[in-house]
Formats: structure tokens, sequence, C-alpha cells
């Protein structure tokens, strides 16, 4: 049976009806045209479908849509409201990403991670990071991007 | 020669892009009417279709229509057309397609998938190919004598499971043992892998009313999907567009037709709707390409000094269910046999046989890991029977200025100074372990070389479309597909130093389309900076001829007494005699309002010189054409109570002639070091004995992962400039693989004293050793 549910989509409100056993990440990129978040494996394996809920990184390939109702959903569409983000910046001067598919779920991640422990050390990055898979990088100069903007402000 | 803006920082068109998450990949693709398909995979690896009956499953809710192979006229492919985009009347690996159902929704196509009803007779599942070879085993294509090739090296032995058979003849190896004084032997085994780029395969397909088609897809190689999709419906080519979005990493398995065939036969059954096809994780497994697969039994003769003397080798490929892709990966396995290495004496044979697996296709580097793997391994077997260190041996038998490899092509000083790669790397790891062990660990080092060449077709060519604008800024346009490898940036930083003016004023093409893209071949082999470089800097200077042409009608001066500095024509004698790019650059309007000249635009091409097919009777010929050499090695550490290895500290050091874009060189060789870390210590595509996959996902098919990464990466890129290389640079994108696997295994021996002959070598594999040799040990409390 179908239900609505209403939750809140990058700050704006969202109302959409779904049914019980549809996907979270399906109803962001196929109902919702929200596509930053990725499907690499639709199983909870790979980390390109994070998202935020209430600022906790979820695999919203493995979240029930009806989880959501009344929550704070946010996607990197969320996050750039206002352009860029620092780490984003820093990415961007590190040559963090090669293909950028996994980029998505690494940057939500690591903004978790940011905005809990503002200066992170390098173990806390990592271990933050770690269920996060990227098949191009070596994971390298992801890593230290985020040390950069550890070590400001 | 001081270089303006190769060699230096870059920005890279399209990271904000990707970084952002704007990126558009064909997931993130709808069309207006789209439909959906989803597929019905085989209960048996190899089986008779007896029966098919897809009547309930048409009845099902949003289902638009149901296909099955019987429409299926003939085979496809590139070099041996042995390939069905969909089964006919029987299965030949447990991903193979056997029926589709298009639908409204995914959902309903899944949905509807149940209801298809099939009868099997099954057969018997081969998954090794020394096992399809035996005398009694049932043919797995009965007719391989129907297939069309395109030479005679792609002919399959008819009766046989064997698809290519390719040898190589040179010099006189019995003479080359009887003069050696010792000789080595051993069998190696490279199990399959797969390529498991984060993005799985997706594709949209759709048949215009007017019989023309249109794809959607994640492919490095839109030109041969377009050729082969056209050639299976009988069409013309140029009525057959192929667009390519970001492609969200490749890694091979996106570099020849993979489902695209398969998606453009499902939506021929609903002409004027587009149909997309996603494949989920296990599909991206089970029935895409898998790459390896290859066995090698290897013997090689020396003098007691240390001269290498012969090479005898036979190569195994199990190619999986379809022989077209893997033909290929033999013949460059068997051509890259003696690796790094001059043998005066070589006699290898390869035969890739028909299995009961997904095909076996392009992989990072394919060929080169598997072969070299093989004799990096050996060559440290053999410095130990010679008593000799396995620097010096190889040193000693390096491939350098004037000596042949094992396909008899001649090197010379300027493909790369491996003296120079060793150096580097010994400096970062030097060949003693100061500390063999302590309380936890046992430690070794281990080295190895790589060599690889483009191993394309020798009509492999990259385009170069270069479009003056009317404010002197440049459209560059091209078709190679920027994984993520950085070729784009690349392109841009080669586009501007060879038309003087800076990157920002010139735009990169970020999507590729067949109808508007120059043609190029495929962008595999890690040769788009060679090749496309190549003809960048063709398409500049002809367009620099262009303006100067255009200049010489303004300027009265004859076209070859004039210079270009990026910004105006000149007169070289009175620079003050000049005029602006940008009123030339299409024609230029005189003073009356008379337009006189020619438009700027212009395309050229580049294609490797003087390849050529290897001869028909010995398999010998100039099959590479462009060498890349460098030599890896690490430091290991063994966990004596777990067995995991960790690798403590990786260096690679590789000779890439000029290093165009820095960052992106570097980050090329970390993520290539990891990856080769993956395949040495944990990836794995597993069959069970009935052909089914074992770890169809990513928690038991292992991918590397941050905790894998080494604690310490050099990366040394030594500059020998190419003599053809654009600003003397050479291919890279690849190599950092090949070396990997060999100089683990050789550091693992240096740490345990036992030599693993096959990849992956997981944690338990080591554990065990450990515990037979007594190197283990309990934990206090156990
Ligand atoms: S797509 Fe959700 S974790 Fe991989
Ligand atoms: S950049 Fe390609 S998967 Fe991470």
């Amino acid at each position: 049976m179908k239900r609505e549910i209403k939750f809140t989509l990058n700050g704006d409100p969202v109302k959409i009806e779904v049914m019980p056993n549809e996907k979270l990440l399906d109803v962001l990129r196929d109902r919702l045209g929200v596509k930053s978040p990725k499907h690499g494996c639709g199983r909870g394996e790979c980390g390109a479908c994070t998202v935020l809920l209430n600022g906790k990184s979820i695999r919203s390939c493995i979240t029930l849509a009806i989880e959501v109702d009344g929550q704070e959903i946010t996607t990197l569409e969320g996050l750039e409201k206002n352009g860029m983000t620092e780490l984003q910046k820093s990415f961007l001067q590190h040559n963090s990403f090669q293909c950028g598919f996994c980029a998505p779920g690494m940057t939500l991640t690591a903004t978790e991670l940011l905005k809990k422990n503002p200066h992170p050390d390098e173990e806390e990055i990592r271990e933050a990071i770690a269920g996060n898979l990227c098949r191009c990088t070596g994971y390298k100069n992801i890593i230290d991007a985020i040390v950069d903007v550890s070590k400001k402000g | 020669m001081e270089y303006k803006y190769i060699g230096k920082d870059a920005k890279r068109p399209s990271a904000v892009e990707r970084i952002t998450g704007k990126a558009i990949f064909v997931d993130d693709i709808r069309l207006p009417g789209m439909l959906y398909a989803k597929i019905l995979y085989p209960k048996y690896a190899h089986a008779k279709i007896l029966s098919i009956d897809t009547s309930e499953a048409e009845k099902m809710p949003g289902v638009v229509k149901v296909v099955t192979g019987k429409n299926i006229k003939h085979p496809f492919g590139d070099c041996l057309h042995d390939r069905l985009p969909m089964a006919v009347d029987k299965v030949r690996y447990i991903g193979e397609p056997v029926a589709a159902v298009i639908a409204d929704t995914e959902r309903h196509a899944r949905a509807a998938l149940s209801k298809i009803k099939v009868e099997y007779e099954p057969l018997p599942v081969y998954t090794d190919a020394l096992d399809a070879m035996k005398k009694d085993a049932v043919l797995i294509h009965e007719h391989s004598e129907k297939y069309f090739y395109v030479t005679p090296l792609y002919k399959p032995t008819p009766g046989t499971n064997i698809a290519i058979t390719y040898e190589i003849k040179k010099g006189d190896v019995k003479k080359g043992f009887k003069e050696a004084d010792v000789v080595v032997e051993d069998e190696f085994n490279f199990h399959h892998m797969s390529s498991v780029a984060i993005e799985p395969h997706a594709t949209i397909a759709l048949h215009h009313l007017d019989g023309t088609v249109e794809i959607w897809t994640a492919n490095v190689g839109p030109f041969a999907v377009r050729e082969q999709v056209a050639e299976f419906f009988g069409k013309n080519i140029s009525d057959v567009r192929v667009h390519i979005p970001h492609i969200g990493g490749c890694f091979g398995y996106k570099s020849d037709p993979g489902i695209e065939p398969l998606v453009a036969y499902i939506a021929s059954f609903v002409p004027g709707r587009p149909v997309k096809l996603r494949l989920t994780r296990k599909e991206d497994f089970t029935s895409t390409f898998i790459g390896r697969g290859i066995r090698a039994r290897v013997k090689v003769g020396a003098t007691k000094d240390g001269k290498l003397t012969a090479l005898e080798e036979t190569l195994y490929l199990s190619t999986g269910a379809y022989a077209d892709t893997g033909s290929n990966i033999l013949i460059v396995a068997v051509q890259t046999s003696g690796g790094v290495y001059y043998f005066p004496n070589a006699h290898v044979k390869g035969y890739s046989v028909y299995t009961n697996t997904p095909p076996v296709g392009a992989l990072r580097a394919y060929g080169h890991p598997e072969a070299e793997f093989a004799i990096e391994r050996i060559m440290d077997m053999l410095a130990r029977k010679l008593d000799m260190s396995p620097i010096e041996l190889r040193k000693k038998n390096y491939i350098t200025d004037g000596k042949t490899n094992v396909v008899g092509e001649k090197f010379k000083k300027s493909d790369g100074d491996l003296f120079k790669c060793t150096e580097s790397v010994l400096e970062a790891i030097p060949p003693k372990v100061e500390v063999k062990e302590d309380e936890n660990y046992l430690y070794g080092v281990g080295y190895a070389g790589l060599i690889k060449a483009p191993k394309a077709a020798t009509f492999a060519s990259k385009g170069c479309h270069i479009k003056f604008n009317v404010d002197g800024t440049v459209s560059l346009n091209m078709a190679g597909g920027d994984v993520g490898q950085g070729l784009w940036t690349v392109a841009r930083q080669i586009a501007a130093e060879a038309l003087k003016m800076p990157p920002e004023k010139i735009k990169v093409y970020n999507e590729i389309d067949t109808q508007y893209s120059p043609w190029e071949w495929q962008t595999v082999g890690s040769m788009f900076t060679f090749q496309g470089g190549n003809a960048i800097i063709r398409a500049a200077n002809k367009a620099i001829d262009a303006l100067k042409r255009n200049a010489s009608l303004v300027l009265k001066r004859d076209p070859d007494m004039l210079e270009y500095d990026g910004e105006y024509v000149y007169d070289r004698s009175y620079p003050d005699v000049k005029v602006a790019v940008k009123d030339i650059c299409r024609g230029y309007v005189t003073e009356d309002g008379t337009t006189i000249g020619e438009v700027v635009d212009v395309t050229s091409y580049f294609r490797l010189p003087g390849v050529q097919g290897p001869d028909p009777e010995t398999g010998m010929g100039r099959t590479g054409g462009s060498y890349t050499m460098g030599f890896q090695g690490c430091k290991v550490k063994i966990d004596k109570r777990t067995g995991k290895v960790y690798i403590d500290h990786f260096a690679t050091s590789i000779d890439v002639g000029k290093v165009i874009f820095p960052k992106g060189a570097e980050a090329q060789v970390l993520g290539g070091v990891l990856m080769g870390i993956g395949e040495t210590l944990m990836e794995e595509v597993r069959f069970k004995e009935n052909g089914e996959i074992a770890n169809p996902d990513l928690i038991r098919y292992k991918l590397p992962r941050i905790e894998d990464l080494p604690g310490k990466q050099t990366v040394k890129f030594i500059e020998t400039p190419d003599a053809v290389g654009p600003f003397g640079a050479r291919g890279l994108g690849e190599h950092p693989m090949i070396g990997v696997a060999p100089a683990i295994l050789n550091a693992i021996y240096d740490a345990i004293g036992y030599d693993f002959k096959e990849v992956p070598v997981t944690q338990d594999m080591v554990k065990k050793v450990l515990e037979e040799k007594g190197l283990t040990v309990k934990d206090k409390e156990e």
C-alpha cells in the first residue's frame, strides 16, 4: 500500500507517496531528481549513496523511504547551496578524485566527521571514511584534503 | 627544454562537476517515455535451452515486451565474431542473458522475470582452461569453424575448446638451453578478477522510428560500440549514434562493447521508446567482462654468470564463454612473456580456451601483469639458484639500446632508462632488510621490472578538432574518454603548449558523441597522451599554418616570414607589423567589408607509426610500437599471528619520457598501485564447480580499502624523452599495476622463505605457510 511521507530535503519540505519497501535512494534519484547520491552496490557495501539523516550519514540504498518520514535529509545539493564548501575546495586543490563517482558519498561522510569533530587527526579521518570505497584514487589525496581542512579554523 | 604549460600544475576540466556531484553519468539520464529492462539469467553455467515460455510474464503489470534471443540472426564481435547479445539455443555462462522484460518501471520488470519459464538440459561446466582442453571435454562452441575472424591470427580450432592459438619463435631455444648452466622451470597462475568500477554498467538504447539508433553508455570505445551495433543490425554505421556522458571509472571492462549490443537488441523490440538497463552490483560481476585468468608454464635458462639464454613458455587463458575480447589479451601476454629482459632465444605458445565463465575482457594493463608476474617471479628463483642478487641478475639482462624483445622489436635509448628507474627505487627501498624479524613480524623486500606497449590495432588513431573562436579562444574536441585518469587535463596542457596560449583560453570537450567527435579507435592501452597528444600538436600546427596564410593576405608577407605567439601573427623581422589572431580566425574582414582568407577550423589524426601485425609464421613483428618501462619495489611486514601482509613501503619509478600533468601522473600511480595490491592480496572472482560466482558482492569480493594502503608510497618519474611522443611523453595509466604482484610475492619470499606462485595470496594462505614452517607465534593467553 502506498503511503504519504513528508520530510525536509535540503531545507525544503517534500511530500511524496511511496511504497513501504521503496528505498530512499530510488525515491531521491528516480522520483525527486536528486542525482548526487549514487547507486554503487544497493546493499550498503560501498558508500556511494550516502546522505545525511538529521546530520548523520546513512546509506540511502538500504534505508526505506518511509523511515525518513518527518526527518531531515541532506545531500550534496543542499550542502552546496552557497557554492562549494571548504572541504570541496580542498578536494579540488588536492586532485582528490578521479572519476568522481564516489565523491558525493565521501564528501558527506567527511562533512559529518568535521561537524562532529572539526579537528580530527589522520587516524580519525581514515576511520571515518573507511567504509566508503573508491576504486580510482588509492585514497591518499582524499585523506590529505580532509587533513588540510581539519587543520584550519 | 623549457615548457610553459606542460609539466606544471593545472586545473582539471570537469573537476568541479565531479567533486560537486553534478557530473552526469548514464544512470542520471532520464529520457521522455523511457522504459526499463531487467534480465533473466540461467540456472546453469552450461546448458542447452529446450524451451522458453514467456506467456505468463507478458501478462504481468507494466510489462511492455518480453524478449528472448530467438530473433538473433548471427553472432557479432571485433576480431572473432563469436559473441551473442543474448543466449539463442544454449547458455555458456551463469551471467548470460536468457530473456529480458521491458516494463514501465524496473520494479515491474523485475516482478515479471520470475514468470518466465525456461527448460534446460545441463552440460558439464569448465571454469579452467586446462579442464576445457581435455580430450573428452564437451564443446562450448560446437561450430566455431563457422565464426568470422578478421585475420587467421584469430582463427579458432574447430572440434576443441581452443579459441586462439598464438606462438612466437625467436632464435633457437634448443641451442639456448644447451648454452645454459642453470635452468629454472615453474608454473604460475593469475586468477580472474573484476574491474569493479564504483559505477556499475548502465546503457540506454533507442531505436528511432526512422531506423536510426541512439545509445547512451559508459564506454571508452564509442566508435567500436557504433560499429558493432551497426554490423549486428545490418545498419549503416552512420545511422548509429553513441553518446558518452561521464564515466564512473573504467579499468578495462568498459572499453569493449559490453552490454550495449544487448540493450540495443532489447530496445529493437520497442521502436520509438528508449530502454534503460542498469546492472546491479551482482550483475556487474556476473554479466560483464572479467579479467586476467592466465596460467603460465615457464622455463628459463642462464649461464652461470647470469646471462639469460632461453625462454620457453606456454600460456593458458581461461577466456570464458566468448573469446573475441580475450583474444588480444592472450596475444599480448605471449608478446610480453619476456618482460624487460633480453632473451636471445624464445619459444612461447599461448592458448585461449573457451570456459563457462563470463568472457574475459580488458582489465588495466591486460596481458602484461599476467605474463610479467611469471617472468619476474622466476627471475628471483633463478637468482637464488645462481646465488646472485636478484637486482644484479635483472640489470645484467635488461633490454637496452639495440637489444630485442621476444617478438624481435629493437629497443632504442629513447625508449627509457631502466637502470635509472631501478636506482631510484633502490634508493627508496634498499635491497637489504636491517631487521628480518621481531617479536610480531617478519620483514622482507622484493622488486620487479615492468614494461608495456599500447598493443592496439595497427589502424588505431586519435583525432583532434581545433576550432578558433572569434575572441581568440579555442574549442578543442576529441573522443578520448576521461574516466578520471586526467586525460582532458593533459589534452588541454598539450594544446596550450602547442598553441602558445594559456589553458584558460582552451575549452576541452566534456562529452563524446559519435555524431560530432572526431573518430578515434578506443581510449585504451594508456596511449591517449602519446597518440592524442600528437594529434593535438598536428592540429595546432595546421591551425597555425592557416592563421599564417590568412595573416599573409593582411600583412602582405609570405606565410613563412611570419611568426605566431598565441595572440598575434607578426612579421618576424618587424614585429610591429602584426594582426591579432582573433581578427583572422574566421578570415579577415577588410575595410570595405569584403572578407578574405579561410576559417580556422581543423582536424588532425595520429596513429602509432610502423606498428604491424605479427608475422603469421613466426609470430614476430613490431607489434608494440611504443614502450614504457619502470621498476617497482616494496617492503612488507608479515604478522606472525594472523598472516596478514602489510605493505610498509611501496616504491614505483617509471620512465614516462616527460611528465605532462604531475598531480595526475602521481595519482595514476597511487591508484594503480593500490589496485595492484588488491589483485595481489585479496581480489579474485571465485567460481564454484557449477560455474556460479561465489562472491559477486563487495563484501566477499574484497576491494582494497583505506586500511590496505601502503604505509608509505614513493613515486618517481624518470624523463628520457621519447623519440615520437608529444614533447617526449609516453603512456603511463595502466603501468603502475604491472610490477605490484611479483614485487610483493618476491618480498614475501624474502620474509618467510616461501614461493607463492599464484595470486591473490590471501591472509589464510600466508598463515598456513607460517604454521607449516613454524614461524607463527601464539598469543600468550591462548
Ligand atoms: S549504493 Fe548504497 S552503499 Fe553502495
Ligand atoms: S574517484 Fe572514482 S571511485 Fe573514487
